[in-house]
This record gives structure tokens, sequence and C-alpha cells, in this order.
């Protein structure tokens, strides 16, 4: 079985369709996501959008092949709760990762358990090393979550964009395999 | 209009350019970066890449030619990607090795810096390197950058690891260092 076909921590990963954009429109443009949807450049990550946009968005993550954005499902709801990101076009060495789930299945596990398995899958399945991640400063649960999830803080950069009439940085976050390792057996010999 | 240093001119590239270009790509010193490139790049591909340039007003990055004033030869280039407008961007820098230690890269340095934060009003300016490249660090620092993001072993070059380093300069830190030049951009709080 696919590492991201496990059923853990409540949850299912599986690729995008098209009967998925309504709900996942509704995600997306739920307001406790704004600035915080990590969208690719092309899509606004504040402003509300369109069924077309979304349809666009799927299309593009369906069309990419050094990087997958998978569909969360709540495994006993069978409904979407959000996406999870790996991305390796830069260098396998050194890819990235990172998930995003709706403000309304927050704080439900659902987040760590998604991250967990893509984590897995990079470095498990895939020659990575060393995988970041990248938050808005302001952005506090998201990085609370980060750490909790076995990210260290790598530092941040300065004027990253503009919220609430200030300048926000871009803090990154790195893992590496090493340290994956360590938290995995921890985790399984508790 | 090419931009003006004290030892150097900043030009666009030109056709006659593209040997240097590629001699300086198949370089493995001067190419520098972790995902190393084959050096097979040839005077005809570059200049295939050159002629498909097309005309845009919506410029989000550039390059530029290092020309060396007393010589009047070209040293390399300076460059920069993914510019968010009126907010930060991304610079590099490639000088030919018989101009290291010539005050070339520094000047070149400081004349895109100048032309970033005074014509194109940026409130960030960053560069990606590693701690393989100790010289590229000591550029960037002698220009007022500062590391401020440094991602473990995710470089493997030479034959070793290497962290990432993004080094960045604020707006506020580069005026701080022209007091005779009052900075009219309206700040945030104005």
């Amino acid at each position: 079985m696919s590492i991201l076909a496990r059923h853990e921590g409540g949850i299912l990963l599986r690729a995008f369709e098209p009967t998925d954009v309504p709900e996942l429109q509704g995600i997306l443009n739920a307001p406790g996501l704004a600035g915080r949807r990590y969208l690719p450049d092309e899509f606004s990550d504040l402003a509300p959008l369109a069924q077309r946009h979304v349809e666009a968005l799927v299309n593009q993550w369906q069309k990419e092949t050094k990087a997958w954005t998978l569909a969360v499902v709540d495994a006993g709801a069978l409904r979407l709760v959000g996406y999870v990101r790996a991305d390796w076009r830069w260098d396998p060495h050194c890819p990235s990762a990172h998930g995003v789930i709706a403000p309304d299945a927050q704080r439900r596990g659902f987040g760590t358990a998604a991250l967990s398995l893509a984590l897995g899958y990079l470095f498990e399945e895939t020659p990575a090393h060393v995988v970041s991640a990248w938050l808005a400063s302001w952005n506090h649960p998201g990085l609370a979550f980060a750490a909790q999830c076995g990210y260290f803080r790598a530092g941040q950069r300065p004027r990253a964009g503009v919220h609430d009439s200030v300048f926000f940085d871009e803090v990154a976050f790195d893992m590496l395999r090493r340290e994956w390792r360590a938290k995995e057996a921890t985790r399984h010999a508790a | 209009m090419p931009l003006d240093g004290t030892i150097v001119t900043l030009r666009e590239e030109r056709r006659e350019d593209q040997r240097l270009f590629a001699a300086l790509r198949n370089d493995l010193d001067t190419q520098a970066w972790s995902r190393a490139l084959p050096p097979d790049y040839t005077e005809e591909m570059h200049v295939k890449r050159f002629e498909a340039m097309e005309f845009a007003f919506e410029r989000t990055s550039a390059r530029f030619v290092i020309e060396h004033k007393a010589s009047g030869r070209a040293a390399g280039f300076v460059s920069y990607t993914d510019a968010q407008h009126r907010l930060s961007v991304s610079i590099g820098i490639v000088v030919a090795r018989e101009f290291w230690g010539t005050g070339v890269a520094l000047d070149a340095q400081e004349t895109l810096l100048r032309f970033l934060f005074d014509d194109l009003g940026l409130r960030e300016v960053h560069l990606w390197t590693h701690t393989g490249l100790p010289r590229a660090i000591a550029l960037a620092e002698r220009s007022g950058f500062t590391a401020c993001v440094r991602l473990r072993e995710s470089v493997f070059k030479f034959g070793g690891l290497f962290d990432a380093v993004i080094m960045s300069l604020v707006r506020e830190d580069y005026s701080a260092r022209r007091p005779e030049k009052v900075d009219r951009l309206p700040t945030l709080g104005g």
C-alpha cells in the first residue's frame, strides 16, 4: 500500500478530483485562512477565489511532476478538510512540506497526521535529507503547529509582506532526516 | 541608459556576451549553487535563450552585464529575480575568476542596490548563498547584508554538506549607510 494511502490519525490522503472544487473553494475562502492558504503565486492568498480560480488551481496541482498536493480527507466523515503539499522542484535533497486545514477542522489532529504522512513520504521514499517549511510571522497557530510537528526554526526573512498595516517576516523551519527518524522512533516507542 | 558605478557599468546583455555566460555557467566554482548543472552549456544555447527574450512592461527579473570600465571588458553579471513590486527581490552575482579581488563584484552589487532601492522603491533585498562560499558571504556583508535564515545541510556541493544561507538587507539599514540622502519612500505609518 502506498505510504500516502494509509489511514493515519483519522485521515486519508488522496488526489484531488474535479468534484472537490466546490468544497475546496469553501475551505480556501474561509476567513480564517485569509493570508495563509499558501498557494502558488498566481493565486491570491487573500482575495476570494471564484470557482474558476479553484478549478485552475486543481488543474495546476495535477500537472506537477516534482510536487504533489493531496486532499486531506476526514476518514470518518469522508469530508475534505484541507490539503498537504510536498515540493521538490528545486532539489530532492531539500524539499519543502506543509499542510493547510480548514478552520472548522483544526485542532483535531488532521494537520499533524497529514504532515506526518508527507514527511514520511519524503524521508522514506525519496532522497530528502532535510525538509523545510515557510510561514508568515503573524501566523502564530501555524508557527506553533510547525514546532509541534518537529520542525526547527531556521530564521526569518524580513519584509515578506504586509499584514494588518505592518510588514511581516517569512519564518523558515527545517527538519533533518535524522531528526525525523529520532522523532518517529520515540513516537513508535510510546 | 546603463547603471553607472565607480569602476563598473551595469548594462543590458548583448548577443556577444553569450560566450561569457556559457563559460561562467560551465565553471563549477562560479556556478556556485547547490544543484550543480552539468558544465556542458554552449554559446549557441545561450544565444537561443537571449533571442527568445521579449519586450514586456511587467518585469519581475532582470540581468545586467558587469562591464569593467578600465578595460571595457565584460566581467560577469548581476541579476534580480522574483521581484515583488515595491516590496522585495532576490539578487545574484557571478563574476569571472580573473576579476576576483578587484572590487568589481562589490561595485556591481552596490550599483544594483542603488537601482533597486532608489528606482524600484523596494523595502528589502535578499540573496541565497551557502556556507561553502565564504567569499560570497563576505561580499554580501560588505554591502550591509546580514544572515537571517540558515537551512541546515541543505546544500551538497564540492563533495560536502553546507547550510543554505539567506542574507537580507532592509531599506532602513541601506539608508542608514547613506545619511546624506533623505529617503522619501512612504512608510506604512505615513
